[in-house]
């Protein structure tokens, strides 16, 4: 009887203890396990796919390279990188007028938060609204160039999401407005870290304020402009919704960007290989870029210390 | 710094040092101003445009105030506006949206803080492993697991389901929220930790009695980012989701997308403030914390 008893008690208190010694593990498990599965256990999986012949549904027949020659021969695909390069260029406007911005705050006092405030609002409302509001002021009949010719300018033309050479800047101008503020908070964040002595030791030796921003204050920052060139390039490769809300891709897949692409291919084309083709080439390209960043970074920090 | 040296032996000389220039800094007033004026106006746009009525939008003057300013486009967009499926405008969407963001919220903030707490206050063998694992999956691109995704949530059933989204958008905020967790409670000292333990304190009680009382900031951050973040989701709501179960931001898309003939502007700009006004409140309210949010977040990719 007893024996039974104490056998019949021992069992939970030996789970007990086993959650007890072990709770930290446990509760690691479960990220552990998702970033095995859905983050490296996917990627290889679109990997292998982009080896295949999937289309519809997945075909484990193995191509070979197939499908990424057929991808070397799409034009929409090449045309994607070349949108890809363009709005990684045109969004370090961003980061340029938001130091900018950040420089003028730092030497006015009078305002600051409420300029914070409207500089940053679009950062808290969605890519596809800040597509479909720029849509509606590039609108041709409607919008800006209407009202610039409704100020006398008769043959004023402002129609970069219709002209399949513009659309990308018309999408680059949507997305500096969004995304501006941010890069002014990093670099006001940067600018504040700065040591107050260095700014004395400037006007002590009467150098200019424009001298010592370009020459001391922007080297200092470079670790901000770091992140920030690591976050512009994420901003770039992720660039999906304000395609969809401004021109989904048009005119005649001039807008068109490799997320974009890929996506196409995933839902509507239904070309699975074909997709997993691209992302593969994506994610080399994002690797590549930031092997080179963290070199650099690191070649930095370095010379540094 | 490379001219401190020099400089030192004047340093007793205040009265050298110039007084800042007043016209430069009204200048930087009026350049600040200027691109206030240039961010606002989007939004001041969308305000108008959405209380006009169609006819007055085709006279074309975009920036004119509306001359008999009425509500009815934010009306038609809230209850009745087409999105091609159904004909019940941007509310179902808005509830969608609310039964999408607060499982995924819960599940994401639950998984990660714990996640993030053992890794910080414990040791844990993976620890480090796990941490660079982290790093590398945050910065995967979305586009390189979506198909997988689809195809792992389809097993699960969940696919095309509310929850489905949910889960997904748990799954790709916990790289970031678990190295967040982790570098916030890493700076409690360890004293604060070691001495709940001696005390016979346990994993879950030493999280709840010490930690969790200590962090209401970093959750507050942690929160704003992911209800944002999760509120102006497009791409994994219309991945994930169904017709049923589509978020705010793709019912907003589809009405602006699907009408066939005449663009009504002034229902869609309505419908974009709808979307907006969540966020945006969240914005105005939240200030500073919003802003460490976004930063915190921004790695998020």
């Amino acid at each position: 009887m007893v024996g039974q008893r104490l056998e019949a008690t021992d069992r939970p208190v030996r789970w007990q203890r086993f959650f007890h010694v072990n709770a930290p593990t446990l509760a690691v498990v479960p990220v552990f396990l998702i970033a095995l599965c859905f983050y490296f256990g996917s990627t290889i999986w679109s990997v292998v796919m982009s080896f295949t012949a999937s289309k519809i549904f997945p075909d484990m027949t193995f191509v070979g390279l197939r499908q990424y020659a057929r991808l070397l021969n799409d034009s929409l695909w090449f045309l994607s990188l070349q949108n890809l390069a363009l709005f990684a260029l045109g969004s370090l406007f961003s980061l340029v007028l938001g130091f900018v911005l950040a420089v003028l705050l730092d030497n006015n006092t009078a305002g600051e938060g409420f300029f914070r405030t409207v500089y940053l609002y679009p950062m808290a409302v969605s890519l596809i609204i800040t597509g479909l509001v720029w849509q509606w002021l590039f609108n041709p009949g409607l919008g800006l160039q209407q009202f610039f010719r409704d100020l006398g300018l008769k043959d004023f033309v402002f129609n970069w999401i219709g002209e399949k050479d513009k659309v990308m800047y018309a999408i680059i101008l949507a997305a500096v407005w969004q995304s501006t503020g941010f890069y002014m908070v990093l670099c006001s964040a940067g600018l504040k870290g700065i040591d107050g002595e260095v700014w004395q030791a400037s006007r002590i030796d009467g150098i200019s304020k424009a001298r010592m921003y370009w020459e001391v204050i922007i080297p200092m920052m470079k670790f901000t402009f770091i992140t920030s060139f690591v976050l512009l390039s994420i901003g770039a490769v992720k660039a999906y919704d304000i395609i969809v809300a401004m021109t989904n891709g048009g005119p005649g897949g001039h807008s068109v960007m490799p997320s974009y692409y890929i996506v196409d291919m995933y839902t509507n084309r239904r070309f699975i290989a074909l997709g997993a083709a691209g992302s593969t080439v994506l994610l080399m390209i994002v690797a590549a870029f930031f092997l080179v960043i963290g070199l650099v970074n690191l070649v930095l920090r370095k010379r540094e210390s | 710094m490379r001219i401190a040296p020099e400089i030192s032996s004047l340093i007793a000389l205040p009265n050298r040092i110039p007084p800042k220039n007043p016209v430069s800094k009204g200048a930087a007033f009026l350049v600040l101003a200027g691109f206030a004026v240039l961010f606002a106006v989007p939004l001041y746009v969308m305000i108008v445009t959405s209380l006009k009525s169609m006819d007055e939008i085709r006279l074309g003057h975009i920036f004119a105030l509306p001359i008999n300013p009425s509500l009815e486009a934010w009306d038609t967009a809230w209850n009745k506006a087409s999105s091609g499926f159904t004909s019940a405008g941007l509310k179902s969407g808005f509830w969608n949206s609310v039964l999408i963001l607060v499982p995924s919220l819960f599940m994401s903030v639950t998984i990660s803080s714990i996640c993030g707490y053992a890794l910080a206050c414990w040791n844990v063998k993976i620890g480090n492993l796990l941490l660079s694992l982290l790093l590398v999956c945050a910065f995967i691109p979305f586009p390189i697991i979506m198909y997988p995704l689809i195809k792992i949530t389809a097993f699960l059933h969940i696919y095309s389901t509310s929850f489905g989204v949910s889960v997904v958008h748990t799954i790709l905020a916990l790289p970031i929220l678990t190295m967040i967790f982790r570098n916030f409670f890493s700076s409690i000292p360890s004293d604060l930790v070691k001495a709940a333990r001696v005390d016979g304190g346990r994993f879950f009680g030493t999280f709840f009695h010490v930690i969790l009382p200590l962090s209401p900031n970093i959750m507050i951050v942690v929160a704003i980012m992911q209800i944002t973040g999760i509120w102006n989701d497009f791409l994994v709501g219309i991945t994930f989701g169904n017709v049923q179960a589509f978020p705010m931001t793709v019912n907003l898309n589809n009405i602006t997308q699907t009408q066939i003939g005449v663009r009504t502007y002034n229902i869609y700009m309505a419908a974009a403030m709808l979307t907006a006004i969540p966020p945006l409140v969240i914005y105005f309210l939240s200030g500073k914390l919003f802003i460490r949010g976004i930063t915190a977040g921004a790695l998020k990719g």
